[in-house]
């Protein structure tokens, strides 16, 4: 069968993905999985708003809703500890909703910060923040600046975000876990990149953190706080501190967004 | 009831509440119930009210015209309080009213929030005592020295006045919010079913009640799933059922233990794995569960669809009625703007031929079970003239809309039908719009 010269050797979509391959190969961005994304947010793009409802989804890679669902996820479980009541059904099925995500994250393969699978942030500051930090000197001094805002990535920010190890593991929750399990939420959105997260909490003085007025099962080193400050244990009327386990939250929160100002300031300088 | 082979048509007949499109957040109905002969008609709202509908008892000459509803009795039942313990606020809406079936002159129901039941006897009074020899008229005491005869106090007519009154509180029993109440066929107990507690009380006994389904795990790290509704068996006094934000119910009987952790039968359908996504389990969250009158099936309800459940098989349901497939692909976004959580109820008609539930865009679904029909109709102010005849809505999913139909993405998610009830005797239904109740009837020929 011959083909008449009109045909190209590839269809319509295909050959755009191809295309788009080839000049981020120029631009030294070999990320298979981040065309896949740029095609099918160019293809949702051009389907357009319409009204009442956001375009369909059905065109959205896999990856692109994981990371979307997620961000909502954490966006709504936020919006608690800014003060607003969840019910405790909404809780439990968001936080359902993040293990699940987390699950299929971890199976993915994607335990470690350097994943660039994760990297398919909605952000699009996060392929810029990725370019940058490929210089190899960008580890060295983003510990560096990054330590002497130590105290905000303290680590209630990471126990934050919920591991599916943490029920079996009370008494010492591996800080590698609790990092990865961090990293894949923070790279999420789009904070950060393959920084050595590592290095980042090794030298943390929590000293501070221990006498405050966190929970208990906290300071245990628990790594499933959500659900201690998302739905406290009610029937203990008298829980120290746990009135201000929403307080302590949104200090994690401003933390949170400390450090995303931080990253920025590096980004430009 | 539907002639057989005919298909039966729905009048717009009342609708209560506010006209305008400004709602005030506590006019917000919660809750709508009626009694065990259809004469009562209880809605709940935001606000911690009850409104209570008569239906009078003229115009039975007139087959075509059933009664209408009008306002009986109206008041306050639950307050607004505060948890200081807790620093949490107490909502006063009134999240399930419950009727007692009726054993004097009296009506009785429980109506609760998300911490106290509340048991209010509604009584009428049309006479009061006239001739005290003490007192004037007005309440003044006379003076003794003018009292020269006695007489005999009367009991004279006077305007029907309708009282509620507070019998029972029944509080501090529920850590968590209260779902639901259901009151067993003994007529003595009844169940307050909260997130991961379900207890058991005497309609007499008020400091007291006896915990018989615990969930909570011992470490709340653990907490995956929580009770989302519950409700007596309507004839085996043993038996009552619990829904799961998981997509299970389980159905225990109350003389194998005292603590019911244990169930005797468990109802989950397994999952089709096609359509699994991340929203699977939000949606699989069962919102209401409801005995069928003849207490042979019950029937769920989750984000998309009503299921119909044979009590005797627990591997499926036997009746699958798909509510509003066409969001099946919007998710997504319904997930984005938290509707994805709304808490849809269903019910069942007096003979269990036809069940009930609601949808957006104040779209409400009816499913005959026995013709394998089913229909879209909408409660709206612009079908609300007397008796016209509601016309079937249609929304369309995709390619190409027809006249009349209505494109997905046009559909108003803001307008819900959470709350709708089916006279239990009678084709007389009661929707409840976000402020409104509207009543229809079946158009008899």
């Amino acid at each position: 069968m011959t083909l008449s010269k009109d045909t190209s050797m590839l269809g319509r979509g295909v050959k755009r993905k191809w295309s788009c391959l080839e000049e981020l190969e120029a631009e030294g961005l070999p990320d298979a999985a981040e065309e896949k994304q740029q095609s099918a947010s160019d293809e949702s793009a051009e389907s357009g708003d319409e009204a009442g409802l956001l375009p369909p989804r059905s065109d959205m890679s896999h990856l692109q809703q994981r990371q979307l669902v997620l961000g909502l996820c954490l966006e709504k479980l936020q919006r608690y500890q800014a003060g607003m009541e969840l019910s405790l059904r909404r809780s439990v099925l968001l936080i359902n909703t993040l293990r699940q995500i987390q699950e299929e994250m971890r199976s993915d393969g994607v335990g470690t910060c350097t994943s660039d699978v994760l990297l398919n942030g909605v952000h699009p500051d996060s392929c810029l923040l990725r370019d940058d930090f490929r210089e190899e000197d960008m580890p060295v001094t983003c510990p560096g600046c990054a330590e002497g805002d130590a105290e905000s990535l303290s680590p209630p920010l990471s126990p934050e975000f919920p591991s599916p190890e943490a029920a079996g593991d009370q008494q010492k929750p591996p800080p590698a876990a609790t990092v990865s399990t961090f990293s894949d939420a923070v790279n999420a959105m789009g904070y950060l990149s393959d920084l050595a997260l590592d290095d980042i909490f090794e030298d943390i003085d929590t000293s501070m953190y221990e006498t405050s007025d966190l929970p208990s099962a906290w300071s245990a080193g628990s790594l499933w706080p959500v659900s201690v400050s998302l739905w406290p244990d009610e029937d203990v009327k008298m829980r120290p501190g746990s009135h201000s386990s929403a307080g302590s939250l949104q200090s994690c929160l401003t933390d949170l967004n400390e450090l995303d100002h931080i990253m920025e300031i590096l980004v430009k300088s | 009831m539907a002639g057989p082979g005919g298909d039966m048509q729905w009048c717009f007949s009342q609708v209560k509440g506010a006209i305008d499109d400004d709602v005030a957040e506590a006019d917000i109905i919660s809750t709508v119930e009626f009694n065990q002969t259809g004469e009562l008609l209880a809605t709940g709202d935001k606000g911690g009210r009850v409104v209570i509908f008569q239906q009078e008892v003229e115009n039975k000459n007139q087959p075509q015209f059933r009664s209408e509803y009008n306002v009986y009795s109206t008041f306050q039942s639950h307050e607004p309080e505060f948890d200081y313990l807790k620093s949490l606020e107490i909502e006063e809406k009134i999240n399930k009213i419950r009727w007692l079936p009726q054993k004097n002159a009296a009506q009785f129901l429980l109506s609760t929030n998300d911490k106290t039941i509340k048991l209010w006897k509604i009584s009428e009074r049309d006479r009061r005592p006239e001739g005290y020899n003490l007192k004037e008229e007005d309440g003044r005491y006379k003076d003794p020295n003018t009292i020269t005869s006695l007489r005999v106090p009367v009991l004279m007519p006077m305007d029907l006045m309708v009282e509620a009154s507070p019998r029972r509180v029944f509080a501090n029993a529920h850590t968590y919010h209260i779902n639901s109440v259901s009151v067993n066929s003994d007529n003595e107990t009844y169940l307050s079913a909260d997130d991961l507690r379900i207890n058991l009380w005497h309609l007499e006994i008020t400091d007291r009640s006896f915990n018989i389904v615990d969930i909570k795990p011992a470490n709340m790290e653990e907490l995956t799933e929580v009770i989302t509704a519950a409700e007596f068996h309507p004839h085996q006094c043993n038996t009552f059922v619990y829904s799961s934000s998981k997509g299970t119910i389980r159905l225990c009987d109350m003389r194998a233990a005292a603590l019911c952790d244990k169930h005797s039968k468990l109802f989950e359908e397994p999952e089709d794995p096609s359509n699994r996504s991340f929203f699977s389990e939000i949606i699989s969250s069962i919102s209401d569960v409801k005995f069928s009158h003849n207490g042979r099936y019950m029937m769920t309800r989750d984000y998309l669809s009503v299921k119909i459940w044979d009590l005797s098989m627990e591997s499926r349901p036997v009746e699958t009625y798909q509510v509003h497939e066409y969001l099946r692909s919007k998710l997504c976004s319904l997930y984005e703007n938290d509707c994805i959580f709304d808490k849809f109820e269903c019910c069942w008609n007096g003979n269990d031929s036809v069940v009930m539930t609601g949808s957006y865009n104040n779209f409400f679904r009816m499913f005959d079970r026995g013709h394998r029909r089913d229909v879209t109709l909408e409660a709206s102010r612009e079908n609300s003239k007397p008796m016209q005849v509601l016309k079937p809505r249609k929304v369309c999913a995709g390619g190409k809309r027809k006249k009349d139909e209505i494109s997905v993405d046009s559909l108003d998610f803001n307008k819900k039908i959470l709350h709708t009830a089916w006279h239990p005797q009678d084709n007389i239904i009661a929707v409840a719009t976000t402020n409104n109740l509207y009543i229809f009837q079946d158009k008899v020929n």
